[in-house]
């Protein structure tokens, strides 16, 4: 599904380069359920901003489902995001105007999908995350559980290659971050292909792998043991903390 | 994205800041105020104008003394002679009448009241489309007679005779006693301005103002063609009888309609350009907020981005917006300008004309300050990095 060659990223070329991203070498194979952990500065967002197809590379190939998107212009990134691409972000990201079944109707707004189509497809989507009951709420009255599920949703809708989720639960307590995460672990026995980041073990660990990252470089790669929620020592000692 | 969910998003956009929306296209508004108001009240007023004109025929012909020499023109005054002279001199007239007016009392009884008194002859009623109520107007044999006959409006006959029937009955103007020949409807225009009129003949007119003379001559040609050589013609012979120059002004109706036209296009033009100043500085203000609904909402557009908006997607959103807001700001100073309209024209007693020409070009011209001011701001907005603009608080 990913596969991504000799990936450098250096921001600031000319003046001050920092090298945010060192000859990463990564697969991931579709219906993975992926963990990105790292400490700050350790090129895990750059990671994810060019997975998201949300930047470009500074040298190497990436291939995402197939398609070589590193060389490719704005508008094709744009569709690429829009199709192949389900975001969920730290802080939702849910536009305030609108309610529920508008966000997660506005991706397909950019697929040129037809009206009746778009709520169909997005009542089926809330309906996965649960949230049917809240359809006409704005994101101010929903909590920060409910605005989760409803990014879930909009992630979804364009049946996306792979899911980005950029700290899912930073935001929200345990109790909720469970229920968020049992929602992305549901998508991954269905057969989504999931990339999490996080700085948290117990989130981590509904992955079935977790990439560690340190200094813009891919530290280690462990696919952990099909049982989860077993933290393995080797993130428990690594920086994630 | 399509056109209709733009603009859904546009409106949805601005109707959640109402208040600076409205704020902001107040320049529109007023710009467009402003021109509605002003276009069609002058178009109402140039159209009463010419209609005014049209009843005069474009045939017709004035010859006056010239007001604006310094010296009154004592002397040269119109005489009955000069018109005879006139008349059998230039072949191409057809009609040619004096006309005396003074603005002065008649009385009935106790009554006194005020009216234009005309003294004029037969054939005013051919140059002027004076509509005959009851009884006659003047004949050429009360003119040549001195008949002590007058011809009352109807509005003045109300006044004098509200119960009874004004032919035949008696008023007095000066020291003449004069009979109710005719009635004439009364002239209903607003640039009558209520005036009402009543008309004798020349030479009663005369014999009741003894320092009195004629104010002004009209005529008329067969041919319109000639309009301008018989005029000239006259005036010659008026010149030459009265051994003086550039004494006598002579206007037809063609130089009347020419003047009117002049005086409405330069008043067009002046607030044309003050309407113009007025939408630029409508659109630097759209332009404005449109720059800080940009910056505000870049989060949203990161987000748009992210989710799969190209570029021009973005561009579409902010200029549809921005094209929008100046549309609304048109629409509602639309509305504001015909009310204006009215109420000015209720006011100054002639109906506004409104087109569909000046509606079209209204909504044209605040549609094209939005595309105009709405470009740099929609712009700035589809240029941003969806990275940074996400990252944003």
């Amino acid at each position: 599904m990913i596969k991504m060659e000799h990936i450098h990223k250096v921001y600031r070329p000319q003046s001050n380069p920092v090298n945010a991203l060192q000859d990463v070498n990564l697969h991931i194979k579709t219906g993975d359920f992926v963990a990105v952990m790292g400490p700050s500065g350790s090129g895990k967002s750059t990671l994810m901003n060019v997975m998201g197809c949300l930047d470009t590379a500074s040298s190497g190939t990436y291939w995402l489902g197939g398609v070589e998107v590193s060389s490719m212009n704005s508008d094709q990134l744009a569709a690429i995001r829009n199709r192949k691409i389900g975001f969920v972000f730290q802080n939702y990201n849910l536009l305030p105007r609108m309610n529920a079944l508008l966000n997660v109707e506005l991706p397909m707004l950019y697929a040129g999908i037809d009206k009746e189509e778009r709520s169909s497809r997005a009542l089926d989507c809330i309906g996965r995350v649960g949230m049917l009951n809240r359809l006409h709420h704005r994101p101010s009255e929903l909590s920060g559980g409910q605005c989760q599920r409803i990014a879930i949703a909009r992630a979804l809708v364009n049946s996306p290659d792979i899911i980005l989720a950029d700290e899912p639960t930073g935001n929200l307590d345990s109790v909720t971050s469970e229920e968020i995460m049992s929602i992305f672990q549901s998508l991954h026995q269905e057969g989504h292909t999931i990339v999490l980041v996080t700085h948290e073990n117990d989130i981590a660990a509904y992955a079935s792998r977790i990439l560690l990252f340190r200094d813009g470089r891919l530290n280690s790669d462990e696919v952990l043991s099909p049982s989860p929620r077993t933290i393995p020592n080797l993130v428990m000692n690594g920086d994630a903390l | 994205m399509n056109l209709t969910e733009s603009i859904r998003v546009a409106l949805d956009s601005i109707s959640s800041n109402l208040l600076r929306s409205i704020l902001t296209t107040l320049g529109i508004m007023i710009g467009i105020m402003a021109v509605i108001a002003v276009v069609a009240v002058g178009q109402g007023g140039q159209q009463t104008i010419m209609k005014e004109m049209d009843k005069f025929g474009s045939n017709l012909f004035q010859i006056m003394l010239d007001w604006r020499r310094d010296e009154p023109p004592t002397g040269n005054e119109f005489t009955m002679q000069d018109l005879e002279i006139i008349k059998t001199n230039v072949p191409e007239l057809k009609y040619l009448l004096p006309c005396a007016s003074s603005y002065s009392q008649i009385k009935k009884g106790s009554q006194t009241k005020t009216a234009q008194i005309l003294g004029t002859e037969a054939d005013y009623a051919r140059l002027h489309p004076l509509d005959i109520t009851a009884g006659r107007f003047l004949t050429n044999s009360d003119c040549q007679s001195r008949r002590r006959v007058a011809v009352i409006d109807e509005e003045m006959a109300q006044e004098l005779f509200p119960r009874d029937n004004p032919l035949g009955k008696r008023i007095l103007i000066g020291n003449q006693s004069l009979i109710i020949c005719g009635l004439v409807k009364s002239d209903s225009s607003p640039l009558a301005l209520g005036t009402k009129y009543v008309y004798i003949p020349i030479r009663v007119w005369l014999d009741i103002y003894p320092e009195g003379n004629i104010s002004y001559i009209e005529g008329s040609t067969r041919n319109l063609e000639d309009i301008t050589l018989a005029m000239q013609n006259s005036i010659k012979i008026l010149e030459k009888r009265h051994r003086n120059e550039d004494i006598y002004q002579g206007v037809d109706m063609e130089q009347q309609i020419k003047a009117v036209n002049k005086v409405t296009g330069v008043m067009t033009l002046v607030i044309g350009i003050i309407a113009g100043f007025s939408l630029l500085v409508g659109g630097i203000g759209v332009m404005n907020i449109m720059l800080v609904s940009v910056t505000e909402r870049t989060r949203e557009i990161g987000l748009r981005m992210a989710l799969g908006a190209r570029r021009r997607d973005i561009l579409l959103q902010f200029l549809i917006e921005a094209v929008v807001l100046c549309l609304l700001g048109g629409i509602i100073g639309m509305v504001l300008g015909i009310g204006c309209a009215f109420l000015i024209a209720a006011l100054a007693k002639w109906p506004p004309l409104i087109s569909w020409t000046t509606i079209l070009l209204a909504f044209a011209f605040s549609a094209t300050i939005g595309i105009i001011f709405g470009i740099l701001p929609a712009n700035q907005a589809a240029n941003m990095d969806p990275i940074e603009a996400l990252r944003r608080d």
